[in-house]
């Protein structure tokens, strides 16, 4: 797990006009690394930033302050050269109802400047790894929710990117379709590439993570692997240790 | 910008609307269907009202009929409307043939009157005989005012208030009014003292009709009884004359006969009035749903983030998607103006029935330069819809936010009906109401005496959607619009 540093955030600060005139601060000087090879979570309550700082890395949304470096590139300045070396999945990502999964995937991998070639190799393995060949001339709005979470994902990781950033990417999931974003992730780890994650899940956090970044309201609280997370509960699981923190802070 | 991401957008979103039955219905379906559909129920409902119109009787009470007994009897023989004239007015109705019509053509050159009925496919041996049935076999004579006559006697129930009801002159008005309200009769008169005697000399009696202005049953038996009083008064006027041996010429010195010069006519008119305006409007409806479904629809379905995060610049998503609007646009509009042009071609047009007879056609050239009129109308639409969808954060927001400003969108557009508005060069800058009229003045065939403010339309709306595009693309960066809380 000691690839290179893929991303570097640094005093990551995201405000939002309020109602008033005012503005709230979503996110409070957030800084840490994530490597290749590393699957790297965000653990936080709802409302906490996590959406919000996978948007600033993802470059959804500009940083009101601070800096990042998303694969050797520039946040501020090369945004576009970021976007071509992530991969990104939310709960809330949708499919094109009126496209086949495959016309869906084919679109994204056009967007990302691949080749029709490229495209349809590449469609090819992914379909078969996840088990969606039947599937892969359907409509998307006849898919189910699992088979269309699979075709999202599918649609993230065509142009096999070396970052992913998965936000709360298992929820509503089954168990089938939840164990198929696991697999993904950790194949994407063995590959050597960084994982992005956002979860409420502490089984997922447990199974998955190297690193846990624990977010509250909008500041990082704490960086640090699974087992120093362990060994602050006490041996216990990090669900304890997670809710231990979070009564520091308040 | 990149020229491969714009067509792959393009290429996309081209597909997603051609998928999308809701969006087809309002780009394909309306602009084909809605127009002759519209045209035939128009015809539809002229035919029931004419026929309801000549079935239904309608009381006029004659208060005092002893001042003039010979004029009522024979008021009460015409005022009925016979068999052979609902056949006749139900003829002239499928045909779509209406009493205005034929009053309009009453003095009118033969030549108008003819042209009229091959127009609209009545064949004149048909027509003959329809007359001969309705008349009872007499002669008659082929002009508008005769067949009017027949065809649409006023169907009147001339009865006299034998119980005098109304002869109290205090409280006559008041109620003769409540008895037009409650439909027991629809309008009433009475005659000057010794009528009859005026009439048989040479004096002139006088006829007072007592109406309700908001009654249309009281107008349409006011109208029909003034039309056969004037009927007679031309017979008895011409009988006055034999008594003393002078001319019919004698009350006739001038006899007015307005000659239609060939060119542009009614039908044109009308044309130059409805085409620009439902072209703009279908053009517009059309946009609306791939603009609702392109913008808001992303976020509906949470399809945004995904393409944020894809290496494409935004400008480039916004003009894939933007010409695509704009085609959308464009295709209803052409298609409106092709589906009026076949549906006048099949003579479906009812409202048009009022028209005098003549084509309505235009040149290669015109339709070509009507086209280039639209294209930068149709980017206005398309980027300003564009700007509202993805503004909004659901379908239904969407929809709501432009809903109001299709209720808008008519308002210049009507300018075409306006008589009297021209184009000029302030004009030329008001957006949508300048093409409005340029196209008017084509289709009139007056493009030849408009080519500066052609010109200068086309330099002006290609100015605004430029403006619109720009804005729609800056508008498409900010966050605000895009992640909305
Ligand atoms: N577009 C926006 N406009 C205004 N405020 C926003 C916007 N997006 C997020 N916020 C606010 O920023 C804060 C952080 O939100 P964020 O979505 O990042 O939290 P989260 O950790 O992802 O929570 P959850 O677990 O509920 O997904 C919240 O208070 C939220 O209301
Ligand atoms: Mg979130």
């Amino acid at each position: 797990m000691s690839g290179p540093p893929l991303v570097i955030a640094e005093g990551l600060c995201k405000d939002f006009p309020s109602r008033r005139g005012q503005k709230v601060r979503a996110v409070d000087g957030v800084t840490f690394s994530a490597l290749g090879g590393e699957v790297f979570g965000l653990l936080g309550v709802n409302g906490a930033g996590k959406t919000t700082t996978l948007r600033l890395l993802s470059t959804m949304l500009r940083p009101s302050a601070g800096e990042a470096r998303v694969c050797g590139h520039s946040l501020l300045r090369e945004a576009g050269e970021v976007r071509r070396c992530i991969g990104f999945l939310s709960a809330a990502t949708g499919v094109y109802g009126r496209l086949t999964a495959r016309e869906m995937v084919a679109y994204f991998g056009r967007l990302h400047g691949m080749d029709d070639r490229q495209i349809s190799q590449r469609t090819e393995e992914l379909f078969g790894r996840l088990q969606l060949e039947a599937f892969a001339d359907v409509r998307c709005d006849s898919l189910s929710t699992g088979n269309r979470q699979k075709v999202s994902i599918v649609r993230a990781i065509l142009h096999d990117p070396p970052l992913l950033i998965l936000d709360e990417a298992t929820a509503g999931l089954d168990v089938l379709a939840s164990r198929a974003i696991v697999e993904l992730v950790k194949d994407c780890r063995s590959r050597g590439k960084c994982v992005l994650f956002s979860t409420h899940r502490m089984d997922e956090v447990e199974a998955l993570c190297d690193r846990v970044a624990i977010i509250h309201r909008g500041r990082l609280l704490s960086c640090s692997t699974l087992s120093e997370m362990r060994a602050r509960a006490g041996g216990g699981r990090i669900e304890e240790a997670f809710v231990a923190m979070l009564g520091e802070a308040s | 910008m990149s020229p491969r991401a714009i067509a792959t957008v393009f290429g996309k979103e081209l597909r997603d609307v051609l998928r999308d039955r809701r969006a087809l219905m309002f780009l394909l379906v309306l602009p084909i269907l809605a127009i002759p559909a519209l045209m035939w129920l128009t015809t539809e409902i002229t035919v029931h009202f004419a026929q309801k119109l000549s079935q239904e009787k309608l009381v006029m009470l004659v208060l005092n009929p002893e001042a003039a007994p010979d004029l009522w009897q024979e008021l009460r023989r015409r005022g009925e409307a016979t068999h052979g004239a609902k056949r006749l007015a139900e003829y002239l109705a499928r045909h779509r043939i209406g009493r205005e019509e034929l009053e309009r053509l009453r003095d009118a050159s033969p030549r108008d009157m003819a042209q009229l009925l091959s127009e609209r496919g009545v064949r004149w041996e048909e027509l003959e005989k329809e007359i001969a049935i309705s008349s009872g076999g007499g002669d008659i004579e082929l002009t508008g005012g005769a067949i009017a006559n027949l065809a649409f006697p006023p169907n009147l129930d001339v009865i006299a208030d034998t119980e005098r009801e109304f002869a109290d002159p205090a409280k006559r008005e008041e109620r003769l009014a409540e008895a037009v309200r409650t439909e027991r009769i629809a309008a009433a008169m009475d005659f000057s003292k010794d009528a009859q005697g005026q009439i048989d000399g040479e004096g002139s009696a006088k006829v007072r009709l007592y109406y309700l202005e908001s009654s249309d049953r009281s107008e349409l038996a006011k109208n029909g009884m003034v039309r056969l009083l004037r009927q007679l008064g031309a017979e008895i006027v011409e009988r006055r004359l034999q008594a003393r041996g002078l001319p019919d010429t004698f009350n006739r010195p001038l006899v007015v006969r307005p000659e239609r010069l060939p060119g542009a006519g009614l039908l044109v008119k009308l044309m130059s009035q409805l085409l620009p305006y439902l072209i703009i409007l279908f053009a517009f409806l059309g946009a609306v749903y791939p603009a609702i479904d392109l913008g808001a629809g992303e976020k509906e379905r949470g399809t945004l983030e995904t393409l944020l995060v894809a290496p494409v610049e935004r400008l480039d998503l916004v003009l894939g998607k933007f010409l695509v609007v704009t085609l959308a646009a464009m295709i209803s509009a052409l298609l409106t103006a092709l589906s009026l042009a076949v549906s006048l071609r099949l003579g479906m047009f009812a409202m048009l029935s009022q028209a005098g007879a003549d084509s309505f056609s235009f040149s290669l050239g015109e339709a070509a330069l009507s086209l280039l009129l639209v294209v930068p109308t149709c980017c206005i639409f398309a980027a300003g819809l564009l700007m509202l969808s993805l503004f909004s954060r659901s379908f239904k927001e969407a929809q709501s936010a432009i809903s109001p400003l299709q209720t808008l969108l008519i308002l210049p557009a009507f300018v075409s009906f306006l008589p009297g508005v021209k184009l000029d060069w302030g004009i030329c800058a008001v957006p949508v109401v300048n093409v409005t009229l340029a196209l008017k003045e084509v289709f009139t065939g007056n493009m030849d005496r408009h080519l500066g403010h052609i010109g200068l339309i086309l330099a002006s709306t290609a100015v605004y959607a430029a403006l619109m595009l720009w804005a729609a693309a800056w508008w498409s960066r900010r966050e605000r619009v895009l992640f909305r809380g």
